[in-house]
């Protein structure tokens, strides 16, 4: 194997962006949006699911090890990926009709970009910031988080702030999961794709699964 | 009755070496007969007699065939008129009055060599770096010696339509040079002839054409509408195969 061509080449890079992009969608993202799901159940089931994620403690810290590699993996190819392709277009056509690409996939930098800083807000409002109050759940003392996360999205603010963030994710993978299988040498067409079409379904569907809690706990307190 | 149009033209001029810009010239009495480059061929016939320098554009067989002629047409390589290459793009795709705007294929590598000329030599670098098949000469080998699925045969002759014009380029949002290199590399890869040299054929192609400063390819698919020969983004997904076999799997 030749390391620098794998890593380095046009299509290298682009294979490493879709695979960190891919282990994050996987072990992150959907386990992640499995958890929140159980925030509709009530604050009993919420937080007996926080409680025992700490439990699980090394797995826990593993999976986060893993997310931050593949975060910073996943930004280092996109920056180089984006500059070579904003170089390779140093002067442009004064019209140009563009009737195939999309509007996702215009904005992968610019979506990618937003992503990683709601990322941070994210980490200070849930996990930096710890639960003030703990409540008792069967006998045991454990952290009120459900109440956390009602308590955050009182303000208006904080519930469109993480609505913009959805929409962001949401563009981002309906472009992101299709682009990744073509990368691999996968054919998706142009027309008439149905990978295309389960890869915006999969985006939307995520999207709105996660947009549900703080709508959810802004409407009915 | 073939009619007669009058058409404005916003034309990039350019020398090698100096900033381009672009010049109005009208187009007085064109035949809608007439192809998009005889329109071309009357309107540098009248710059000539008054005296400025024609527009300098590059063309050869006219026929649809060779891969020379381009520009970008209202903001369509090739212009309007779909799987076709610009010689055969025709007057009557424009009506009276119509402001047709004439620009090079843009891109890095694609310098502007004067007007509507680029240097598209990249692309025969790539070529050079394995689009061909290494074979001794001397006698042609009985025909029925490399048994050769139908269907292969037929793929790897639709790649192999690629006339090198460079539309793909200058339509892809990065520069990108995937789907002209795609079409080389796969023309060879479907074929038994082309296999002993297929690793390194896709890993020297594809660096050279990182070297050459072409973008990357973001599966945004605007190469496979621009393509006069409808080249397909199937070939970039075989190239992505192609390439990531050789890498992982080769001797050095």
């Amino acid at each position: 194997m030749n390391v620098k061509q794998t890593f380095f080449s046009s299509i290298g890079q682009k294979v490493v962006l879709a695979t960190s992009g891919l282990i994050m969608f996987l072990l992150f993202l959907i386990p992640h949006m499995g958890g929140n799901i159980l925030f509709l159940f009530g604050p009993d089931l919420f937080n007996s699911y926080a409680a025992h994620l700490h439990q699980l403690v090394p797995i826990v810290i593993g999976i986060e090890v893993l997310m931050l590699v593949s975060i910073i993996v996943h930004m280092e190819a996109a920056t180089r990926v984006t500059l070579a392709n904003w170089r390779a277009r140093d002067k442009r056509h004064s019209l140009k009709s563009t009737p195939e690409r999309s509007l996702a996939a215009r904005l992968m930098p610019y979506s990618g970009g937003m992503i990683f800083l709601f990322i941070v807000k994210h980490l200070l409002d849930f996990t930096i910031a710890a639960p003030k109050e703990q409540i008792y759940l069967n006998g045991h003392v454990v952290n009120d988080v459900y109440g956390m996360v009602y308590a955050q999205f009182q303000h208006t603010g904080e519930v469109l702030f993480y609505l913009l963030f959805m929409v962001a994710v949401g563009f981002h993978l309906s472009h992101a999961l299709q682009s990744t299988l073509q990368t691999y040498g996968l054919y998706i067409p142009r027309k008439g794709s149905k990978i295309k079409l389960i890869s915006m379904l999969v985006a939307i569907g995520m999207a709105g699964t996660f947009a549900i809690i703080p709508i959810r706990a802004y409407l009915f307190y | 009755m073939a009619e007669k149009i009058n058409v404005t033209l916003k034309v990039w001029r350019q020398n090698q070496g100096e900033e381009g810009e672009f010049k109005i010239y009208q187009a007085q009495d064109i035949d809608t007969e007439a192809s998009f480059l005889e329109m071309m061929d009357i309107v540098n016939e009248g710059l000539t007699l008054s005296g400025i320098e024609p527009i300098a554009f590059e063309d050869d067989c006219r026929e649809g065939i060779c891969g020379c002629c381009g520009a970008v047409v209202n903001g369509k390589t090739h212009g309007s008129h779909e799987r076709t290459t610009l010689c055969q793009l025709h007057m009557r795709k424009f009506k009276n009055n119509d402001q047709i705007v004439i620009e090079p294929f843009r891109a890095k590598p694609f310098q502007v060599l004067k007007d509507l000329i680029v240097d598209r030599s990249g692309l025969d670098a790539i070529i050079c770096e394995g689009g061909y098949v290494d074979v001794k000469t001397g006698n042609a080998p009985e025909a029925a010696t490399t048994p050769i699925k139908r269907a292969l045969a037929e793929a790897s002759m639709d790649a192999a339509q690629c006339i090198g014009c460079g539309a793909c380029v200058a339509a892809c949002p990065n520069g990108s040079a995937m789907l002209f290199t795609a079409a080389k590399v796969s023309q060879y890869a479907l074929l038994p002839q082309g296999h002993p040299e297929r690793a390194q054929r896709a890993t020297n192609m594809v660096n050279k054409m990182d070297e050459l400063g072409f973008g990357n390819c973001s599966n945004e698919y605007e190469c496979a509408v621009a393509c006069p020969k409808g080249i397909d983004v199937k070939n970039i997904a075989r190239l992505n195969r192609e390439f990531i076999k050789a890498s992982l799997m080769s001797e050095k």
